[in-house]
């Protein structure tokens, strides 16, 4: 089978991270509008190396090679031989990072567009989750963004702030189309087994710019509450949680919180329901300031009709109003935080008042079917002829 | 004893991943796996056969990056007129990137239990 569009991306799929939710939604899409295509990402574990559903393939990278670069080079040859035999027809390649980019802007003969959504940058990320990564090597990385997005036909952003990191970067204006991450509405979920009376939640993972060190801290301030637990659901394995397991235990409030580890999609969505507040304690560092995000869990907690208290970035101000859909408070002060989830509890009628609130705006603005509809209007704009087909 | 019907092990789905679960009526002519009469792709099961369009995977062949890094090394270094600078990733690069080296609380999200790399 020869294809006309592909997906790259240096991620595992499927995976109970939100990236792989994006990744699901965003390739659907690719694959409808272009009748099936392959689809190149990380694999391992269970996960078989090659797949086929309908039109579609799946082909997963399983080396396992243990230097991050060396893996990333290496994930860049092996999807330029899976793009190779496609050559031929593909008229569209999506990529997600620089090392599946590369192979797609530099592919020998290239006919294909590119489309490259950038929904964070290496060389900012890097250097907040690998210590010893120099600037000098992280410029290196900077410049491989750069020749990627620079031979790239259209680039997607999912929030503005990207888009002027994107900016940043040399690309053009009229090169960036902004589609911003969605959420599906989903019915009022039954509540999870042995979900606690009442609760606060956190959805994500578990690195330092995600704050949870901020929500530990507002948390112990929240002592006073009887009977109040806060639920981690962890999209990561549980070894991850160590050090921030240790700050609980530290502040004294370990035996207060319930943490669950990789819960299927669906599950997360229950918890999220039968939550009294999602907290998002986003940090003010440059990974969330510069680079920008589009936080999931800010969307998927509106969608789910609870109220949220995240930090006041303009990223997040994007997606919800204080005092309309939940409550931003500035990032990194835990005693904010708390007064702003200690007001919600105390005020129940007005929370469930922003809950419906947020819930509304998801249906009406930030659904994953207009999310998928922008990204159409991005492929139509580069093959108008393709959408007849 | 009874003998157990054997059933097709081929992973299904696209998002949520399950096994087909039908009742083989083959095996695998490759790797011997059971396969349904929906599966059976000529002798082989459907991972076996896809693997067929592709070359055998070979992560160190360094030859493709090797041709990037050449390109990239030119071109950046007319850029910034240094020859060495921009030249590609090297040792002391690399040695910053080896497992354990990561923050505690994994390499962000480009680590070993996810290997990948930015979230959403």
């Amino acid at each position: 089978m020869r294809h006309r569009a592909a997906y790259l991306a240096f991620d595992r799929f499927p995976s109970s991270k939100g990236s792989a939710v994006h990744i699901a939604q965003m390739a659907d899409e690719l694959f409808g509008f272009f009748g099936g295509g392959l689809l190149g990402v990380l694999g391992g574990g269970d996960l078989p190396r090659y797949q086929r559903e309908g039109d579609r393939e799946v082909a997963r990278f399983d080396a396992r090679i243990p230097n991050l670069l060396d893996r990333a080079e290496a994930f860049s040859g092996w999807a330029a031989d899976h793009l190779d035999p496609h050559l031929g027809t593909l008229e569209v390649v999506h990529v997600r990072d620089p090392w599946s980019a590369l192979p797609a802007v530099t592919a020998p003969g290239r006919r294909h567009r590119v489309v490259y959504e950038v929904n964070g940058l290496p060389s900012i990320e890097m250097g907040h989750t690998w210590p010893w990564a120099s600037p000098a090597t992280l410029g290196k990385v900077r410049e491989l963004e750069r020749f990627c997005l620079e031979r790239s036909d259209a680039v997607v952003v999912p929030s503005r702030v990207i888009g002027g990191a994107v900016r940043g970067l040399g690309v053009p204006e009229g090169k960036i189309h902004l589609v911003p991450n969605g959420a599906d509405v989903p019915d009022r979920p039954a509540r999870p087994e042995g979900a606690p009376e009442r609760y606060l939640i956190y959805v994500g993972a578990f690195q330092p710019w995600q704050g949870l060190d901020v929500l530990m801290r507002a948390f112990a301030r929240l002592a006073d509450l009887d009977g109040l637990r806060l639920v981690v659901c962890g999209s990561v394995p549980e070894r991850r949680a160590k050090p921030v397991r240790r700050l609980a235990e530290r502040l004294g409030v370990a035996e207060r919180v319930d943490w669950r580890f990789t819960l299927p999609h669906a599950e997360v969505a229950a918890w999220l329901a039968h939550a009294e507040v999602s907290v998002a304690p986003l940090t003010g560092c440059a990974r969330n300031l510069d680079q920008g995000c589009a936080p999931l869990k800010v969307i998927e907690s509106m969608a789910a009709g609870v109220p949220v208290v995240a930090s006041d970035l303009p990223a997040v101000r994007e997606l919800m109003a204080d005092g309309e859909h939940g409550r931003l408070v500035p990032a990194d002060r835990p005693a904010e935080l708390a007064r702003a989830v200690r007001i919600l509890l105390e005020y129940p009628d007005e929370a469930a008042a922003m809950g419906g609130r947020a819930r509304r705006r998801i249906e009406d603005g930030l659904t994953w079917a207009r999310s998928r509809a922008g990204l159409s209007a991005v492929y139509r704009a580069l093959y108008p002829a393709s959408a007849a087909r | 004893m009874t003998s157990q019907v054997n059933r097709c092990t081929v992973t299904t789905g696209f998002f949520v991943l399950g096994r087909c679960g039908r009742a083989a009526v083959a095996a695998c002519g490759q790797c011997g796996r059971p396969v349904c009469a929906e599966h059976a792709t000529g002798a082989l099961c459907p991972e076996c056969a896809l693997a067929q369009g592709y070359a055998p995977q070979d992560p160190h062949d360094p030859a493709w990056v090797r041709g990037y890094r050449r390109r990239h090394y030119e071109r950046s270094s007319q850029t910034y007129n240094d020859a060495y600078w921009y030249s590609s990733f090297d040792e002391y690069d690399r040695g910053a990137f080896n497992p354990g080296d990561e923050y505690s609380y994994g390499g962000g999200d480009f680590d070993d239990d996810g290997m990948d790399f930015v979230d959403s």
